[in-house]
């Protein structure tokens, strides 16, 4: 059973009396572990095809099947509680909590699904902040890290839970080559050791060159799909 | 529970935003309190003034004079009898006992005829019952057997009359035949009863006897005793009466001040539509502010959304933000609340002789007005505003939660 399957999904949206269609008929299967890249033109559906497969959204026709559970026509509710427990988000724009510090953000995610134990949730967060490279940061508020520093937080945040799959949609639009560069050698790290199945959308050729599969978009379908490596 | 920790370091956000929704709320508060303690200040005023120029703690008279009390009837009379005069006396808690004839009567002063209110007192009891006398500012109070009268000086004023002028007192005996008081005018009062001011003339009790024809014959007994005690005398009373077969009732001060009573009324209704006006102004203070809150938190509701909380957990962490709003506006509010009603228990806040005005003209105290403590509004005001700021944040706090995901994450 694969991870992911996506079966004829179309969106369309509806602005005013036109229908804008995203996405036109996305066929998928994504495997457990692969760590994969979305790119293509703006306005070729990279966004919308990530919030279908985040849950964020239904699609207007077609399936989505995650673990082999059809999501795609799931309530509100439903939607919400299978992110909380498997989909873990990058976002372009980190949004990160400016009261709280690193620590307090990743913490934030893991409190949602764990009630358990104090110190557990103590050590995973501290692990996972090392594991992204911010010993030491773990008191910073968001204000006092860079750009890069924030980006490591969120995807920290969003693996602390070990999530099955992470989404992340243009996760260095706004970083520095070098930090965007550290970003995905920590996401390919993270996909290496927990087995974690990225997917992440970006315009950035030298970010591309580290992922394993390339999904190329075009109005709104795909128009190549290749492995490599 | 981390949700609670978020919201309330939610607060330390937008601070300049939330201090300004933490001062309105302070002051609404403190505009009630000032107001309620204003009012029960009046109103305590006014208390003291029935009780202390008008009708003493309690009335000793008969139950049908009671009835028709308001005409001056000289029906239904009390007969002095030193025994029962001296069996109140002798109670427990009774300070004073003062008889007193009460008449209408029309004071001229050879040209004017304006209608009066008699009185007709011995002037050593009466002195030990009420604090009139102290209020005499030109010449002296009568004593027993002399035609003389003690009169407010608003009254000499619209009649034009001085110490040592003569007046007349033209009234109706009881068996309504017209008769005549001429007394000397021996003393001006000016006391904090407007009343008292404006149309009464005191005469001796003797003299307003003989005048009026009705031998021993008073309308009541006026009685002074601890306040609050009032109740709880008025009862031993009754129940003596009973015993001893005697026609006779005691009502304690309340019974007898309907307009008092009229006041209070007023001064609930006039505090209700005040806390009406603050509970919105705190209303609108904490919608705004999480409504406020909400726009700029856009993209963090989306991120909240995307990490799979549920929209009541985003509910419950905005809720905490506007409740700890309310309770600090709530405990500033009682703060300020605390020191001006404080400074106004302490100090007055009118003081209209100072000022030069005589307000006895509305029919309000001349003395120096004190703000009253009212402990109960502080800690109802308290709860209160911790139930406003939970019940006004919901609606718009699930307008925020409520959000479509992707449409709050980008904005759109
Ligand atoms: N909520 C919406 N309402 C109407 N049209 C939308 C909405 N969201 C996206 N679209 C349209 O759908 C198409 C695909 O948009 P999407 O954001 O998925 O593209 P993208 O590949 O992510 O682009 P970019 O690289 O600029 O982020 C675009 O034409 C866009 O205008
Ligand atoms: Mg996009």
């Amino acid at each position: 059973m694969s991870l992911l399957e996506l079966k004829g999904v179309k969106k369309i949206y509806q602005q005013g009396k036109i229908k804008v269609p995203a996405l036109r008929g996305v066929d998928l299967i994504v495997e457990q572990g692969e760590f994969s890249t979305i790119f293509g033109p703006s306005g070729s559906g990279k966004t919308t095809l990530l919030n279908m497969i985040g849950c964020l959204d239904t699609p207007t026709e077609g399936e989505i099947r995650l673990n082999g559970n059809k999501v795609s026509d799931l309530s509100r509710k439903a939607l919400a509680m299978t992110r909380r427990f498997n989909i873990g988000f990058v976002f372009q724009s980190y949004n990160l909590i400016p009261v709280l510090t690193a620590y307090e953000n990743v913490e934030f995610a893991i409190r949602l699904i764990d009630h358990t134990s104090e110190l557990k949730v103590k050590e995973r967060v501290l692990k996972i902040l090392e594991e992204v490279g911010l010993k030491g940061l773990e008191n910073r508020r968001p204000n006092e890290l860079s750009g890069g520093e924030s980006q490591r937080v969120a995807i920290a945040r969003a693996l602390v839970k070990e999530p099955k799959l992470v989404l992340a949609d243009e996760p260095t639009a706004n970083l520095d080559s070098k930090n965007a560069a550290d970003v995905v050698k920590i996401m390919v790290k993270m996909n290496k050791e927990l087995g974690t199945t990225f997917i992440f959308s970006t315009h950035d050729p030298m970010v591309m060159e580290y992922a394993h599969r390339y999904i190329n978009l075009k109005d709104g379908m795909i128009s190549a799909d290749e492995r490599r490596g | 529970m981390f949700s609670f920790k978020l919201g309330l370091k939610n607060l330390t956000r937008q601070k300049r935003r939330n201090v300004i929704t933490i001062l309105v709320i302070a002051f609404a508060f403190f505009g009630y309190l000032f107001m309620d303690s204003v009012m029960g200040g009046i109103e305590e005023m006014s208390f003291s003034n029935i009780k202390n120029y008008d009708t003493g703690n309690i009335q000793v008279v008969h139950p049908e004079y009671w009835k028709d009390r308001e005409k001056l009837p000289l029906e239904n009379l009390i007969y002095i009898n030193q025994d029962i005069v001296d069996s109140i006396k002798n109670l427990d808690g009774v300070l004073g006992v003062s008889p007193e004839l009460r008449f209408k009567a029309n004071l001229n002063n050879g040209i004017d005829e304006v209608s009066v209110l008699g009185l007709g007192i011995s002037s050593e009891q009466y002195n030990e019952v009420f604090a009139t006398q102290n209020y005499i500012i030109e010449g002296s109070m009568f004593s027993t057997g002399e035609s003389k009268a003690v009169i407010g000086v608003k009254l000499a004023e619209l009649m034009d009359l001085k110490v040592n002028d003569y007046i007349t007192l033209l009234v109706r005996t009881k068996e309504d035949t017209f008769n005549t008081i001429d007394v000397e005018i021996s003393g001006l009062l000016n006391a904090p009863n407007p009343m008292i001011n404006n149309g009464v003339v005191f005469v001796p009790l003797d003299i307003a006897q003989q005048g009026l024809n009705v031998g021993d014959g008073v309308s009541l007994l006026a009685l002074k005793t601890a306040s609050g005690d009032e109740d709880k005398i008025a009862k031993v009373l009754m129940d003596s009466f009973k015993n001893k077969d005697l026609d006779l009732k005691a009502y304690s001060w309340r019974e007898s001040a309907e307009s008092v009573i009229a006041f209070s009324t007023a001064k609930k209704g006039g505090a209700g539509t005040i806390l009406s006006v603050v509970l919105l102004i705190g209303m609108i203070g904490i919608v705004n502010n999480v409504i406020l809150s909400a726009l700029e938190r856009t993209a963090e509701i989306g991120m909240m959304k995307a990490l799979g909380m549920r929209e009541w957990e985003i509910v419950f962490v905005f809720m905490v933000e506007a409740t700890g709003i309310g309770i600090l506006g709530g405990l500033a509010g009682c703060l300020i609340g605390f020191t001006g009603v404080g400074l106004m228990a302490k100090y007055g806040f009118v003081d209209y002789s100072a000022m030069g005005v005589d307000i006895s003209e509305f029919g309000l105290p001349i003395d120096k007005i004190y703000g009253t403590w009212n402990y109960p509004a502080f800690s109802f005001l308290f709860i209160l505003s911790i139930m406003v700021a939970l019940l006004s944040s919901i609606l718009p706090a699930y307008w925020a939660a409520h959000k479509d995901p992707v449409k709050a994450i980008y904005h759109r």
